[in-house]
């Protein structure tokens, strides 16, 4: 290869960025510095550099450039002096700032080829190719030394090594306008200014050329042009890195991200100007678009509401699965036996069928007479708070048929422990929804209809208090324990009544109204706190019947203590709100109005014991039964003062009675020792189901599902049963009440056999039926 | 919060429930009652097809959403109620 002469330059270590030619023919050069500006030096020395053989292998400079060639330009460029060439020309008409002056000294120099293309040339073209993409002074800190000198070349400043340190302030400046290209219009519109006259000059040239042709005036000619040289130049740019994306747009995807965008974004349709509205949302799309890094405190998401929630639903399901077949049962759906899934439609229908033949001919077989009425136990309400607790009440929300509430106190005075009331939802039967405690045992219970999450309580200390069972709060909403007119023996009945018709100066409405043992039957509301009105004392009677028992004896002593008698129940009529009955512990029941609260319109007397429970029958609207602790329960009806029947079965205090709201004949009742369920259609003398408690428990209280065949059973020991009334037929079509009516009628014509007689009329007309 | 911690108890004693698991959005544990390995394992497998089938309820209307998701199978019911940031996932075996 041939050996390119070493060049061997007059100025050995100085760098070829720098101006090679001598100090004063280039006033402006930078780079004709004192020596003390060694960094660039150092930075591109070129000594000579021989190898082993001895052979000069100096690195050669790609480009040899003419010193004189050089210098000419050099001063040309910074002398910043207009020079030919058009692209010169350009660029000093740019040169405004600095930046813009280094931009141009260095693109100049590399496009005329003369500058000093060396070692130090990639730097300029890096340089140069960022100053393209960004003419502003950001790259000042980034590039090298020796740029750093190029710029200050143009600051007449000269820049000692200290100053390098030194902070500069750099101001970016919005530059002029830049012209790029400027096209007018060839065309001009025919109602400016210089229609006319562009008119005027088109004509003439029109005429000219028209002249043109063959006139002697004019001449063709040629002329040659210069042709300009031209160059390629070339760039290379970092490779510019790509990556791929890809994303599924769902439906619910893009309504999410419309929905979040919405939420930011100004709406697009009054705004002017499109591009720039979303362009605006766009950016303010950004901050929904990245999601908030918090990641939640475990703990934190085992208190949130949701997992609550969650937990209450979860716990529903599984009990679901557990009591399917039971609550199937409840509610009167066909059960298939067993768990074990069926594999197809087909044979789920067909064991329905098998089931439903098979059902059928169990009843065909006992055409001769129903098949017996039988009790399935299905399951009961209790749990761990409520063992050992007595039943005490239970009543159905009005609203919501699957919510009980059942309060539990002793009745006895000697074992007083704090009551409590729970609120069980027919969906979880191991734990109650709502879990009120109250300072004394819960003797009575009862929904409002009204407002259907008030529930009243009445309790062994003569406290009244109505709870708010949709809130969580574990208080009562008001408490009666303030008011001067409490009760002050336990309350053992409180009911919510709906008084239709206002009587005088009274207000319309639901009125809370309880009977308690200091022989008070009082109506509350509320005024300022919890306040009471007697709607009657219950004054002691004499029994006319029963002269000559030892109990007159005591009753005259017991006068000397109380005149009045402990009330233990009442009941209002079901259709005349004003008329109601209520029980003494005497065992009388006085039928009492609202209007007057002296004195009874009636008194019925039979019972030889306190009475438990008086109770309205829903169909026939003359009849009530009442059931004391003398074992008997009695059937009365209004305007006769002898009971029309009593039943007795068992010499066991009957603790709790009640119609059953479906069939007109047929009434439950609890006694210590067990629950019946009388058919009066079936039979007079015996209960048509009899239902045992379990050894050592004492059955107290009973209720009546309203919409299914089912029964609810509390006891001593805490626990609620619900049984299943099955093949129950009788005394379906009972719910006519007129046909209770005549016998009733014909009853009281007779006056001997009246008792015989009517349970004749009884017994037929419901066979009938 | 006791509250909770007594629910929580509640269930896993419940008739046939084999176990419960309570995942934050990540997969990491927070309340399991089974062992480390099958706790993940489900996590990690319902997770995904919960997603499906928020997926599929959604596609269908946008504006409805998965509130719960029951899987019965020959031998357990699996029971998840999904969340944005938490799995609460509960198995039971009803027949037992």
């Amino acid at each position: 290869t041939e050996m390119a002469p070493t060049v061997t330059r007059s100025q050995p270590n100085r760098a070829y960025l720098g101006c090679s030619g001598t100090g004063a023919s280039c006033p402006g050069c930078a780079s004709h510095k004192s020596p003390s500006t060694a960094k660039s030096e150092t930075y591109i020395s070129l000594s000579q550099v021989l190898d082993e053989n001895g052979k000069d292998v100096t690195p050669r400079p790609v480009y040899q450039p003419d010193p004189a060639a050089v210098q000419s330009k050099h001063s040309k460029i910074f002398a910043s002096d207009t020079s030919g060439g058009t692209m010169s020309d350009f660029y000093s008409t740019t040169y405004q700032t600095t930046t813009n002056a280094s931009f141009a000294g260095a693109f100049t120099r590399s496009l005329f080829g003369s500058g000093s293309v060396s070692i130090g040339s990639q730097s300029i073209m890096e340089s140069m190719s960022e100053e393209i993409e960004d003419p502003s002074s950001k790259r000042d800190n980034s590039i090298s030394l020796s740029d750093v000198q190029v710029k200050r070349e143009e600051v007449k400043e000269l820049i000692q090594e200290e100053m390098l340190d030194d902070m500069v302030d750099l101001y970016l400046v919005e530059s002029d306008t830049l012209c790029l290209l400027d096209m007018p219009a060839i065309s001009v519109s025919v109602d400016s200014m210089e229609a006319e006259s562009v008119k005027e000059r088109n004509s003439r040239y029109t005429e000219l050329c028209k002249n043109r042709t063959g006139n002697d005036k004019y001449m063709g000619r040629s002329m040659q042009t210069f042709n300009g040289a031209s160059k390629t130049k070339e760039v290379q740019s970092e490779a510019i890195t790509m990556a791929d994306a890809a994303t599924i747009a769902n439906n619910w995807d893009m309504y999410d991200s419309f929905c979040s965008a919405g939420q930011g974004e100004v709406d697009l349709s009054t705004d002017t100007d499109k591009a720039m509205s979303s362009s605006s949302s766009r950016m303010e799309m950004e901050p929904f678009v990245v999601p908030s890094e918090s990641k939640p405190d475990p703990e934190l998401i085992l208190q949130s509401e949701e997992f609550q929630q969650h937990l209450f639903v979860m716990e529903r399901i599984i009990l679901e699965n557990i009591y399917q077949p039971k609550l199937a049962a409840y509610r009167q759906l066909p059960t298939l036996e067993g768990m074990v899934l069926l594999k197809c439609w087909n044979h789920v229908t067909e064991q329905l069928s098998k089931q439903k033949r098979l059902r059928r001919e169990e009843s065909s077989l006992d055409e001769e007479g129903p098949p017996t009425p039988a009790l399935e136990r299905l399951w009961s309400f209790s749990c761990e708070l409520t063992t050992g607790r007595n039943v005490s009440s239970m009543a159905w929300n009005k609203r919501n048929p699957d919510l009980l509430a059942v309060g539990y106190g002793q009745f006895a005075f000697k074992d007083q422990k704090p009551g409590l009331v729970c609120c069980w939802s027919l969906k979880n039967p191991s734990w109650p929804e709502r879990i009120f405690t109250c300072q004394s045992g819960v003797t009575a219970l009862d929904f409002s209809a009204s407002s259907a999450s008030m529930l009243a309580v009445g309790m062994h200390d003569g406290t009244i208090a109505t709870y708010n069972v949709q809130s969580r709060e574990k208080t009562p909403v008001i408490d009666s324990s303030d008011c001067v007119h409490k009760h002050t023996s336990p309350v053992w009945q409180v009911r919510w009544i709906n008084h239709e018709r206002a009587l005088s100066g009274e207000d319309k409405g639901e009125a809370l109204i309880s009977v308690s043992a200091d022989g008070r039957i009082s109506k509350w509301f509320l005024r300022k706190g919890l306040d009471c009105i007697d709607l009657m004392k219950l004054k002691r009677t004499r029994n006319d019947r029963f002269k000559r028992q030892v109990g007159e004896k005591e009753r005259k002593s017991e006068a000397l203590i109380s005149r009045q008698a402990p009330g233990l129940c009442f009941d209002f009529h079901p259709t005349d709100s004003n008329i109601y009955l209520a029980g003494t512990e005497e065992g009388h029941i006085h039928k009492c109005s609202c209007s007057y609260n002296e004195q009874f319109l009636e008194t019925y007397q039979a019972h030889k014991g306190p009475l438990y429970r008086i109770t309205w029958s829903p169909f026939c609207s003359d009849v009530f039964l009442s059931c004391s602790s003398d074992w008997t329960i009695q059937l009365w009806r209004q305007d006769l003062f002898t009971p029309v029947l009593g039943f007795m079965s068992t010499q066991r205090a009957v603790y709790d009675v009640m119609w059953s709201p479906k069939w007109a004949t047929v009434f439950g009742a609890v006694n210590e020792g067990r629950m019946e369920i009388w058919d009066l259609g079936a039979s007079i003398l015996d209960p048509t189901i009899v239902n045992p408690a379990s050894p050592g428990v004492k059955l107290t209280s009973l209720l009546f599902a309203t919409e299914t065949d089912c029964v609810l059973v509390g006891d001593s020991d805490g626990q609620v049963s619900v049984y299943q009334l099955k093949n129950f037929t009788a005394g379906e079509g009972t719910q006519d009440v007129s046909i209770l009516q005549p016998p009733m009628r014909l009853v009281k014509s007779m006056s001997a056999d009246r008792r015989r007689l009517g349970l004749f009329w009884f017994y037929i007309e419901n066979k009938n039926v | 919060m006791a509250e909770v911690e007594e629910t929580l108890k509640r269930i896993q004693t419940h008739k046939g429930v084999i176990g419960t698991i309570v995942v934050n959005a990540e997969g990491i544990p927070i309340r399991t009652t089974l062992d480390n390995s099958t706790t993940v394992q489900y996590a990690g497998l319902l997770h995904q097809l919960t997603m499906k089938a928020r997926s599929t309820v959604r596609d269908i209307d946008p504006q409805n959403d998965l509130t719960f998701l029951r899987i019965r199978s020959k031998k357990h019911e699996i029971m998840v109620a999904p969340d944005k940031e938490y799995m609460l996932i509960v198995i039971q075996n009803p027949s037992e």
